[in-house]
């Protein structure tokens, strides 16, 4: 990764520890947006760029107008301190669960993420060699589409787009009935 | 009485010449007596409305109206794009969809909920998002009833000639994940503005 990319990690790190730590309900939405924006554009630094507009449209976009919107029901108390106390027990287990995480990131040879030229994955000796290679190599002949991702998302996967697509609908229809309002008016 | 609740009427009370919203019926602003809150209280939440309205959570702001009005073509038409050309370069449905539904948001946000609400029609929100589980299900099950699997494709080839699979893929990012999205989207912002609503609803 470059300069760039590790000031973006930093970045994500920072705002993602103030999004726990701070105290006043509209900064956290405010600097949460800001890790999403973070993090669209270290997706698409990645070489990611359909997770990339997916972060900074519903992650920078929807859930912070969603949250703001939220919010606005709520009353705001008067925040004496900028940041609030520690929950112990739950930083434990935060710690506990990116320390699995970092241990199954170091088990993956350094190259991959220091060499500045990432494999991409699918390629021979990397993992999903199999599967993803043949997604990669046969996805344009099979299906007509030159974007890979989409291939598989409503081609070889369209069954589970299926699955998300109305998981969707549902969660709009969950809405509707939780509010008690008639329709989405 | 909570706060919360004393709240919301006495803004309700305070809009009724302006809001058209059926939420709250007109009897009920009358039977409620600002007299029943302590004065300390009601002040209170005069100085909290002023930032915080549940009910129109809306200022009139020149520069938001006019950032949105030079702003909302080029969403609209990015979001266009990414549903239509997701096949062949970066985005799809989803991310289209999203952005489309987008562009409803921050016209609410820079001209008001309810009227964006009223522009909107609860029956678009509502046919986007059925109809687009409908176009998917559709594709899914016209592949079925030609004898092969869901979402077979390649059956399709005798109606629209050899790019069956690409057109297939189309259409149900196009006319059923971006509708979905966007269709949600709209509605849950919509929803959410609303809130809970102790009146309306099917009885179960």
């Amino acid at each position: 990764m470059s300069v760039v990319g590790f000031a973006l990690a930093a970045f994500v790190l920072i705002t993602a520890g103030a999004t726990a730590m701070l105290r006043d309900t509209l900064a956290v939405i405010i600097v949460f947006a800001a890790y999403s924006l973070g993090m669209a554009l270290l997706y698409t630094l990645l070489l990611a760029p359909d997770v990339g507009i997916t972060e900074a449209a519903i992650g920078a976009g929807v859930t912070t107008i969603l949250l703001l919107v939220t919010i606005t029901k709520t009353t705001r108390p008067a925040a004496e301190e900028i940041f609030a106390g520690i929950n112990w027990p739950a930083a434990t287990v935060s710690a506990g669960l990116a320390a699995v995480l970092l241990a199954i990131i170091g088990s993956i040879p350094a190259g991959n993420f220091l060499g500045g030229t990432t494999p991409v994955t699918g390629a021979a000796g990397t993992p999903g060699e199999g599967v993803t290679g043949h997604y990669l190599a046969s996805a344009y002949q099979q299906t007509g589409v030159h974007n890979s991702v989409t291939a598989v998302l409503a081609s070889y996967r369209g069954f589970d787009t299926f699955g998300e697509a109305v998981v969707v609908f549902a969660a709009g229809v969950a809405v509707v009935l939780v509010l008690h309002q008639g329709d989405f008016i | 009485m909570s706060d919360i609740d004393a709240d919301a009427e006495t803004s309700a009370e305070a809009d009724t010449d302006l809001d058209s919203d059926a939420d709250f019926a007109p009897d009920a602003d009358v039977e409620f007596d600002a007299s029943d809150v302590p004065d300390a209280d009601t002040n209170i939440n005069a100085g909290i409305n002023v930032e915080f309205d549940p009910v129109r959570p809306y200022t009139e702001s020149e520069i938001i109206m006019t950032t949105v009005r030079i702003v909302t073509p080029f969403v609209l038409t990015y979001g266009l794009y990414l549903t239509f050309h997701g096949a062949n370069s970066p985005g799809g449905g989803f991310q289209g969809g999203a952005l489309v539904g987008v562009v409803v948001l921050m016209l609410a946000f820079a001209f008001g909920i309810q009227p964006t609400r009223e522009w909107v029609g609860s029956g678009l929100m509502s046919g986007l998002a059925s109809g687009g589980v409908l176009v998917f299900v559709g594709v899914g099950l016209g592949t079925l009833a030609l004898g092969g699997t869901f979402l077979e494709y390649g059956l399709y080839e005798p109606f629209v000639g050899s790019d069956a699979t690409k057109w297939g893929m189309e259409a149900i990012e196009i006319g059923g994940v971006s509708a979905i999205v966007s269709g949600v989207i709209m509605g849950l912002f919509f929803l959410t503005a609303a809130g809970y609503d102790s009146e309306g609803g099917d009885e179960a």
